[in-house]
């Protein structure tokens, strides 16, 4: 059996629920219903939150990671530009040092003219003393023209092709110049070694020689210019019986560490082979 | 590997010796980079050019050093003579040889050098010599070996593959 009640009825009774409802809810009797049914609620939204927020961070920090790595790769590549100009500027600098005290040299003895040079190699062989430079005749370079650094006689010019010169160096084993020794003023022969150590030898009995006097080229025989200095004795070897004195010489010049030289150009050198005695006359 | 090939590869291993490895001393030996690429050459048995390559080598080395002419070609090519001598006989152990040989071309070399020294009227003591300039030089040679022997031998693999 089915009732049916007016609409304005039906109407009327769900109102008069719903204000119940209402009445009830605000008069606290739902509270417990409703904390047993959004307690689990709030704790699976926790969790759901809590899980969306790591998710979210590492979604953020992965993309900083991402900037990050791009920033020390930047950062590396300009340090690597960085540590390349610096170097390039020690270089520089060491070359500038060279080159003023080259020019120093230049300007303390302005009776010779020079020419700079680069050391582009060295002998192949250990027993020679040689040194290739980047100048030749073509920069009007000719052989048996001294070379010096800064601090003084590194060696004379042996060989010249157009672009390049070889240079014996004061420490080769066929060097022999005639020196003097300061302040004594006596004369000597210096003389070069397989080992690259340079010895004065035929000093006279005579001469008062001490450790520390100053060895300058004496210019006799007309290979080197006079004046220029050579090194300072270290050690003097004299027996009673010997006619002659030796000593042990410290060059001036390191000759380990030759990178720019100087060619004094407006010497030339005085062949006196044909006036030696033994010398073949026509 | 061709005779043509050793020209460029040879003028670029000379300058190296003047303008880098001759600048790198032990005491007062250098090293002897020809003399360590010729006999790392040499002792590739697919290489049939060997000797030509130890002329064009010390012809070089002799166009840059103050040594009388010829005197490293001479050299390289008693080495060479050794190296094919020792290849012929054992097959194995390849790098040893190599050492070998270097050690046999630094003694031919510096022996050669000192007599021609000494005929110019170049005095010194042996023993020093051995001491400042010989065995550093061999020390430095044996040091370059290795990476030398391992290249030369990769490249001529490259260039005449196993058949």
């Amino acid at each position: 059996m089915n009732i049916r009640f007016p609409k304005s009825i039906r109407i009327l009774a769900l109102s008069l629920v719903a204000i119940g409802i209402l009445a009830l809810a605000l008069s606290g009797v739902f509270t417990s219903l409703s904390r047993l049914v959004v307690s689990p609620l709030t704790s699976l939204q926790t969790w759901v939150s809590q899980q969306y927020q790591g998710v979210e961070i590492f979604l953020s920090a992965s993309q900083d990671i991402r900037e990050i790595r791009q920033q020390n790769t930047e950062l590396e590549a300009e340090n690597a530009r960085m540590q390349a100009q610096i170097v390039e500027l020690q270089q520089q600098l060491v070359e500038y040092k060279i080159l003023s005290a080259l020019l120093e040299f230049a300007r303390a003895n302005p009776e010779h003219k020079y020419i700079g040079a680069s050391v582009i190699g060295r002998d192949p062989s250990p027993f020679l003393n040689y040194i290739i430079i980047n100048r030749g005749s073509d920069d009007g370079l000719r052989r048996g023209m001294p070379v010096v650094t800064q601090n003084g006689l590194a060696g004379r010019i042996v060989q010249v092709t157009a672009s390049g010169a070889r240079v014996s160096l004061i420490t080769d084993p066929v060097t022999r110049i005639n020196v003097r020794i300061e302040p004594s003023r006596s004369a000597a022969v210096l003389t070069g070694s397989i080992t690259g150590d340079i010895t004065l030898e035929q000093i006279p009995q005579a001469a008062d020689v001490n450790p520390g006097n100053l060895i300058l080229t004496s210019g006799l025989g007309g290979n080197y210019p006079a004046n220029i200095i050579i090194g300072q004795v270290t050690s003097i070897k004299s027996r009673e019986n010997d006619i002659f004195q030796s000593a042990s010489v410290q060059s001036v010049t390191d000759f380990d560490d030759l990178n720019i030289v100087l060619v004094i150009i407006n010497f030339d050198p005085i062949d006196i082979s044909p006036l030696l005695p033994n010398a073949e006359t026509p | 590997m061709s005779v043509i090939l050793s020209i460029p590869v040879l003028s670029f291993i000379t300058v190296l010796q003047s303008a880098v490895v001759s600048r790198l001393p032990l005491n007062r030996g250098t090293a002897d980079l020809m003399l360590v690429v010729i006999v790392a050459i040499t002792l590739q048995k697919s290489v049939k050019t060997a000797w030509q390559w130890s002329i064009v080598g010390g012809l070089l080395i002799d166009f840059f050093s103050g040594l009388p002419f010829g005197l490293f070609t001479t050299s390289y090519l008693i080495t060479t003579g050794i190296a094919f001598h020792l290849r012929e006989r054992i097959w194995r152990f390849s790098f040893l040889m190599q050492l070998l040989v270097v050690l046999s071309g630094t003694i031919i070399i510096h022996g050669l050098s000192m007599l021609v020294l000494f005929l110019q009227g170049s005095s010194f003591q042996f023993s020093t010599v051995l001491q400042v300039i010989t065995l550093p030089s061999i020390i430095l040679n044996f040091m370059l070996s290795l990476p030398v022997f391992l290249i030369i031998q990769d490249i001529v693999q490259q260039l005449n593959p196993p058949e």
